[in-house]
């Protein structure tokens, strides 16, 4: 049996019976619309610009959340793992917070940075830093000791340990923490949009979803979870890219 | 009192202090955020009204019914997914859209299909939860070594002493992995759901304080979800160890 073809053949298969079911109205078609019209309505509201235009914002707040929170994680992460009274001080709040519903911080949000963008981008840095600090920690509390050692014995500074040693050595760690935030983050990002929002796809998601109207919610949602594919695709390649800084450092 | 607990008891009461501290001083705006004794007697008010109780009880049945729905589905599917190959490769685009696809941009259509309230919160805590159960029992079940299945069949083992006697206890410990990740998505999926599909439960109550600027009753249902999220992940964490434990 091989993969991608039992796979094709049952997405294919899937697909086929939601046409039949939909399209003829066995269930009523405005609850599940079928294929054919959420293909149809994809190329209608790109040809209006309207899911480009809502795009472009939530795109936008999506960076300006998501790298500060991938730079203030790691540097974080490094400095509470080489510092070990620092992490036992910090630990239970981190942890509490780590392990909470942020979720449940988007009305506060709001309150506090209004119902704008600036509002969604302190959600997606939140969602973001506390899978890539918590990792980075982990990641570099075990790589610290020994590699450390090594590097050091042969002369190198404080710096240097840091760049060649601790970061390209915990990368792995690193690399599935910001896979982690990067779900976390397109979650909270659409549920702050649909939440209150002047413009984005989640607040698109949240005009239709008063009109009830199946085809674009499911448009939405397919635009959304190919966003997130690329998101995985783009740290894959990445990671890929940077792994000659660590196989330098394995040699 | 061991340093890790010495130093994490005076960091948390540090962060309370420094708080209370900053809002008494009148560093804080009161109607931005409010002090920790504010919140205190927020929660107690809440409590003696009994709208707390309440809508812990709405969304603690939520969670327990949306979590058990999904172990029971979880387990069985990926058990199913991890015997046969077949199960596994037709399932398998479904199993990684669900994983990677925003759910909760569906809520509009749970609640046409479920309806408003309970139901719905249940079918989205159910639907992010389920998804971590199944990849993890898949993974367990295939990494029980093949060389027990093939020793319990030559005594005659049945396929059900097969799965009951050997796939799921030597599955256990990926299993439990899998579980306690659900937890944390099955909570989100309670606040997600009661925020957006519901008018009962403490993520609804949440936006409706939020609305009136009601920042102290605002932290109440968020103190609680995080205490129900650290207890919960804790429970599940101790369940891993002692397991761990017995299988040495």
């Amino acid at each position: 049996m091989n993969r991608p073809l039992v796979g094709s053949i049952s997405v294919v298969l899937f697909l086929a019976v939601w046409q039949v079911v939909g399209s003829t109205n066995l269930v009523r078609s405005d609850l599940i619309s079928y294929p054919s019209e959420v293909a149809a309505t994809l190329a209608k509201m790109a040809a209006s610009g309207e899911l480009g235009s809502n795009a472009v914002v939530s795109l936008k707040e999506f960076v300006a959340g998501f790298v500060p929170a991938v730079a203030a994680g790691i540097a974080a992460g490094v400095v509470l793992a080489l510092v070990r009274r620092l992490r036992l001080f910090f630990d239970p709040l981190l942890i509490a917070i780590y392990q909470a519903p942020i979720i449940a911080f988007v009305p506060i949000l709001v309150v506090w940075f209004g119902v704008g963008t600036q509002s969604k981008i302190v959600m997606v840095f939140l969602s973001a830093f506390f899978p890539v600090m918590i990792n980075t920690m982990t990641g570099v509390a075990q790589v610290a000791e020994p590699w450390t050692r090594a590097v050091r014995a042969f002369g190198a500074d404080a710096f240097e340990v840091v760049t060649k040693a601790i970061l390209p050595g915990s990368l792995p760690a690193i690399m599935a923490g910001i896979r982690l935030g990067v779900g976390r983050a397109i979650v909270i990002l659409i549920a702050g949009e649909m939440y209150v929002s002047i413009m984005g796809i989640g607040r698109l998601v949240q005009v239709y979803s008063s009109a009830a109207r199946a085809a674009e919610i499911i448009v939405l949602v397919v635009v959304i979870s190919a966003f997130g594919f690329a998101c995985v695709s783009l740290l894959r390649w990445f990671e890929h890219r940077l792994g000659p800084w660590r196989s330098e450092l394995e040699q | 009192m061991p340093e890790p607990l010495l130093l994490g008891t005076a960091g948390l009461a540090a962060f309370v202090a420094l708080w209370q501290v900053a809002a008494d001083r009148g560093l804080i705006n009161p109607t931005i955020l409010a002090s920790p004794s504010l919140i205190a007697a927020a929660f107690a008010n809440q409590w003696s009204s009994g709208q707390l109780p309440a809508d812990l009880g709405v969304s603690l049945g939520e969670f327990a019914l949306g979590f058990a729905i999904s172990v029971v589905v979880g387990v069985a599917v990926g058990v199913a997914m991890g015997l046969s190959r077949t199960i596994e490769y037709a399932l398998d685009p479904f199993i990684w859209f669900l994983y990677s696809a925003p759910l909760i941009a569906i809520y509009p259509l749970i609640v046409v299909w479920m309806g408003f309230g309970f139901a719905t919160v249940v079918t989205v805590a159910f639907l992010l939860t389920v998804v971590s159960i199944i990849v993890n029992t898949t993974a367990g079940v295939q990494s029980v070594d093949p060389t027990l299945i093939r020793a319990v069949r030559a005594f005659g083992g049945t396929t059900r002493d097969v799965v009951f006697k050997v796939i799921l206890p030597a599955s256990i410990p990926l299993i439990l992995a899998g579980l306690r990740i659900g937890l944390g998505r099955a909570l989100i999926g309670v606040v997600l759901g009661e925020m957006f599909g519901a008018n009962a439960g403490l993520g609804f109550r949440m936006t409706v304080y939020a609305a009136h600027l009601r920042t102290a009753d605002v932290f109440v249902p968020l103190v609680v979800f995080i205490a129900i999220g650290v207890a919960s992940t804790q429970l599940v964490g101790l369940a891993e160890r002692r397991l761990q434990a017995w299988k040495v």
